[in-house]
């Protein structure tokens, strides 16, 4: 009996305990703790918020213009709080040992045109910052206002002269996206208001004809630009101007520019726009990576897009700009020499240079090109110590920005760690260790990799419209308009009676050209690929050649490969009243375009036709 | 009961001893007990641990679970079912029957418990260090071994309720029928974190995930709720096994003595 009692009693006790374990811990469970645990259901109302409380110690830190061989930087809550070799770390904060690394500023790139994806590429790269020389003024006006209400991590901050002021029909509209453009000097004022109601945060004018690259654009008088570079002082912002000329470069600065947009390549290093650039107390931004591109040098660009330490991050969206060579090249030869030799003059003369890009342009590439740059200016004649300023410290003096381009208390975490040591061999910048961004560490994603383009079994026949529309191989064809983006143009197809060379049957394609979209287009469309726009291999031909007739329009064959990302090359042909053989050598293309990445070929109407017909016949390479 | 002497303690360390020699001589039971979490801990947090910095957090994760695992099943076994089969022998009978305390041979076998949880958290922390790249202060992995060897104490218990209510036949099945399915619904298999949320309630109620709890704890991956909750658990557990074991060995010298 007694037995029995004590057994029950434990029992009943046990019970017990486990029952007020379980409820408590129940209760617990229910009442979330912010102890993050792991992949828990912990519930965080929103994003559990990231540690920007660390420290980085036994670093080099290159701190904006001098270098520290060892030190700790304490970051708290996204701002640097204290930077030298004796500083002690709190017991609770997260350290990041930087032993063989060296600390920079976040990258900033002073010369740059953002849109799409651009900033978040950048930021890939290591440039926090971009500073943006021309885009349109609501995607410039969206990014400042996000970046007001608070600290984007997932991209680089934009600083955006918005749209720049040209001359009609001048460099700048010729983009598609249309722009206000002003002529006479007593616009510029007005002008000017209107960009900084924009949001403009300087003024970029371009003062270029385009001469010296054997064009002839429309540009403002030097009266206009004068008028424009006094307005923008009168609102209290910077001028920043745009030339290709030495001499243009002269009148901008003697009319009060602030700095110039680009080094130019066509005068000597004794020029007087050295003397005249520290006489003005201007800045230049030298850009050598697009005038290495414009001059036809993309070694440059292959390099660094190839450098094993980068390589893995080239995406597409890289690619796009880099593997696109300029369609009309800077005139002449040893531009590149000179330019380098400007550059070498105005920086022993102490004129500010800056490191910018003019990303994207052809043999360019947003965040990438900044390493190239850095390159480019220590071979102009920079020590590597000021090529690295030229990307922190002087552009954020340079456009105001008060918080960030230097590492010390009070600014910004924007911050890159590399390995090796950039302040003796500028290279190093390409070792990306970690980069963080107002505090927050930036996760670096490989770029996904491209399909590879299969090469295609076929004897180079795509379609004889003999029996119907379909194609000997790829996946075949189908209409294509602009409908797409926005547009109302239309075409359609059918297989009609008699062809070319008196063959049974061919291709007719009717439709219209209706205004109102920046790309207009219509008419049908290839695929060689398996899938539409997967890119085949057609290299083995030359030449794409096909038999036309039609209402004497002018048509456009518009090509599709993996090298131009999503802007089309073209050639275009006459459909002239009689069957007429038209054969367009593949590299006519330009690009480099040799079929190798083929993903579609699209026969189109040219803006302008109200109303078109054609018939296509025979369409094969060779 | 008179007060321990050292004789006592001598014949308790003698029990341990021999007890121990009798089971590392049995590698039928030896290696089963301690391969199978290894295997397990292999196969689940190294093999498929996934990209390599997630991979150290699986393995750390895993190896607090497949430790309780281990640990319970070593403290299951090696009392539940060679009591029940020692019983069947008459083998307690004998040892009843000699000049040595009657706790003895419980000592002995909760020694053997203890050591074989040991041997495994060993090897699964050499597993876990090599082949999962678990790196850990060095006191959290004493505190995790300490934590993980303790639990045996509570399964011991149980298991010896077990041994009592089980036949020598039907005590493998028995145990092997509660130790498993217990063991993947308190989440030492695959995390709780992937059970269903009636199954992450359900696994409260267990006391094997009270136990990996308090092992997640000292590695930082527990669910959040308060320590002494398992604590709490646990003990609580142990007295039920404790009344359970009192009846069914009553209830078994009444089938014995009459």
């Amino acid at each position: 009996m007694k037995a029995r009692i004590l057994e029950g009693t434990l029992a009943a006790a046990g019970i017990a305990l486990m029952a007020v374990g379980i409820s408590a811990h129940f209760r617990a469970l229910a009442a979330p703790t912010s102890r993050a645990t792991w992949g828990s259901e912990a519930t965080p109302t929103a994003a559990a918020p990231r540690p920007t409380t660390f420290a980085i110690v036994d670093a080099r830190v290159f701190d904006g213009t001098a270098v520290l061989e060892r030190a700790t930087v304490l970051v708290e809550s996204g701002v640097i709080k204290a930077v030298g070799p004796g500083i002690s770390v709190p017991k609770e904060v997260p350290v990041v040992n930087g032993y063989g690394k060296t600390l920079l500023p976040g990258l900033i790139d002073a010369h740059t045109h953002a849109f799409q994806d651009a900033l978040e590429r950048a930021l890939v790269f290591g440039v926090t910052t971009e500073v943006d020389m021309f885009t349109d003024a609501r995607f410039a006006a969206d990014r400042r206002a996000e970046q007001k209400r608070g600290l984007v991590t997932s991209r680089a901050d934009l600083v955006s002269a918005g749209t720049l002021a040209t001359a009609p029909g001048g460099h700048g509209t010729e983009y598609g996206i249309p722009i206000p453009t002003l002529t006479r000097p007593d616009e510029a004022q007005a002008f000017v208001d209107a960009r900084v109601a924009e949001g403009s945060d300087f003024i970029k004018i371009i003062y270029d004809d385009a001469a010296s690259y054997g064009l002839k654009l429309p540009t403002l008088t030097r009266e206009t630009m004068t008028a424009v570079v006094a307005a923008a002082h009168q609102r209290g912002k910077l001028a920043v101007v745009h030339v290709s000329t030495g001499r243009a470069a002269r009148e901008a600065l003697a009319a009060g520019a602030d700095g110039l947009a680009h080094i130019v390549a066509d005068v000597p290093a004794d020029d007087e726009l050295v003397a005249l650039a520290r006489q003005h107390g201007a800045f230049v931004i030298p850009t050598l990576t697009v005038i290495a591109s414009a001059t036809g040098d993309t070694s440059g660009a292959r390099a660094v897009a190839a450098d094993p330490s980068l390589a893995i991050y080239v995406g597409s969206s890289e690619r796009r700009s880099l593997d696109v060579a300029f369609p009309t090249p800077l005139k002449g030869t040893g531009g590149m020499l000179r330019a380098r030799a400007l550059v070498g003059a105005l920086k022993a003369a102490g004129v500010p240079i800056l490191a910018g890009t003019d990303a994207p342009n052809p043999g360019t590439a947003h965040g990438l090109s900044l390493h190239e740059e850095l390159e480019l200016l220590v071979g102009a004649g920079l020590s590597p110590i000021e090529a690295l300023a030229a990307a922190t410290s002087i552009p954020a003096r340079t456009f105001g920005l008060s918080d960030r381009g230097r590492i010390a208390p009070g600014m910004r975490a924007d911050l890159l760690m590399v390995d090796g040591d950039p302040t003796r061999a500028i290279a190093a910048t390409r070792r990306i260790a970690a980069i963080w961004k107002g505090g927050v560490a930036v996760e670096r994603k490989p770029a996904p990799p491209e399909a590879a383009a299969l090469p295609v079994n076929t004897n180079g026949l795509v379609s004889d419209f003999e029996t119907g529309t379909a194609s000997e191989f790829g996946f075949g064809w189908q209409i294509s308009t602009d409908a797409m983006m926005g547009g109302s143009s239309e075409a359609s197809m059918r297989l009609v009676q008699g062809g070319a060379q008196n063959s049974r049957g061919s291709l007719e394609v009717t439709g219209s050209i209706k205004p109102g979209s920046m790309y207009p287009w219509a008419g049908p469309m290839f695929f060689p690929g398996r899938q539409p726009m997967t890119p085949a291999n057609l290299s083995r031909f030359t030449s794409l050649a096909f038999w036309t007739k039609g209402d004497g329009g002018t048509y456009r064959v518009l090509a599709f490969a993996s090298r131009l990302g999503r802007i089309p090359a073209e050639q275009r042909f006459v459909a002239g009243p009689k069957w007429r053989e038209v054969v367009m050598p593949l590299s006519g293309f330009g690009n480099g375009m040799d079929g190798s990445d083929l993903q579609s070929l699209l026969f189109s109407a040219s803006a302008g036709q109200a109303t078109f017909r054609l018939q296509i016949d025979d369409v094969r390479f060779r | 009961m008179r007060p321990l002497s050292v004789r006592d303690l001598r014949i308790y360390g003698l029990e341990a001893r021999t007890e121990l020699l009798k089971v590392m001589r049995l590698p039928a039971y030896a290696l089963p007990t301690i391969g199978f979490p290894a295997v397990f801990y292999v196969l689940f947090a190294v093999a498929l641990g996934g990209r390599p910095q997630d991979g150290a957090k699986i393995a750390t994760y895993m190896l607090a679970t497949y430790g309780a695992f281990g640990v319970i099943g070593a403290s299951l076994f090696g009392f539940g079912v060679s009591l029940a089969v020692e019983r069947a022998q008459g083998w307690l009978l004998l040892k009843r029957s000699m000049p040595a305390p009657t706790g003895a041979w419980i000592v002995g076998k909760t020694a053997v418990s203890l050591v074989f949880s040991a041997a495994i958290v060993a090897v699964l922390v050499v597993l876990g260090v090599l082949f999962g790249h678990v790196r850990m202060p060095l006191g959290t992995w004493v505190r995790l071994s300490a934590v993980l060897v303790a639990g045996a104490l509570p399964f011991s218990a149980f298991g010896l309720a077990l041994g009592y209510l089980c036949g020598p036949n039907s005590a493998p099945a028995v145990v092997n029928l509660i130790y498993l399915p217990m063991a993947f619904l308190s989440g030492l298999w695959v995390p709780i974190e992937m059970l269903p949320t009636f199954m992450k309630n359900l696994a409260v109620c267990l006391p094997a995930y009270h136990f990996a709890q308090l092992a997640l704890q000292v590695v930082g991956a527990g669910r959040g709720g308060p320590a002494w909750s398992h604590v709490l658990a646990l003990a609580g557990f142990t007295l039920f096994s404790v009344a359970l074991a009192l009846g069914a060995f009553r209830r078994d010298e009444g089938a014995t003595f009459g």
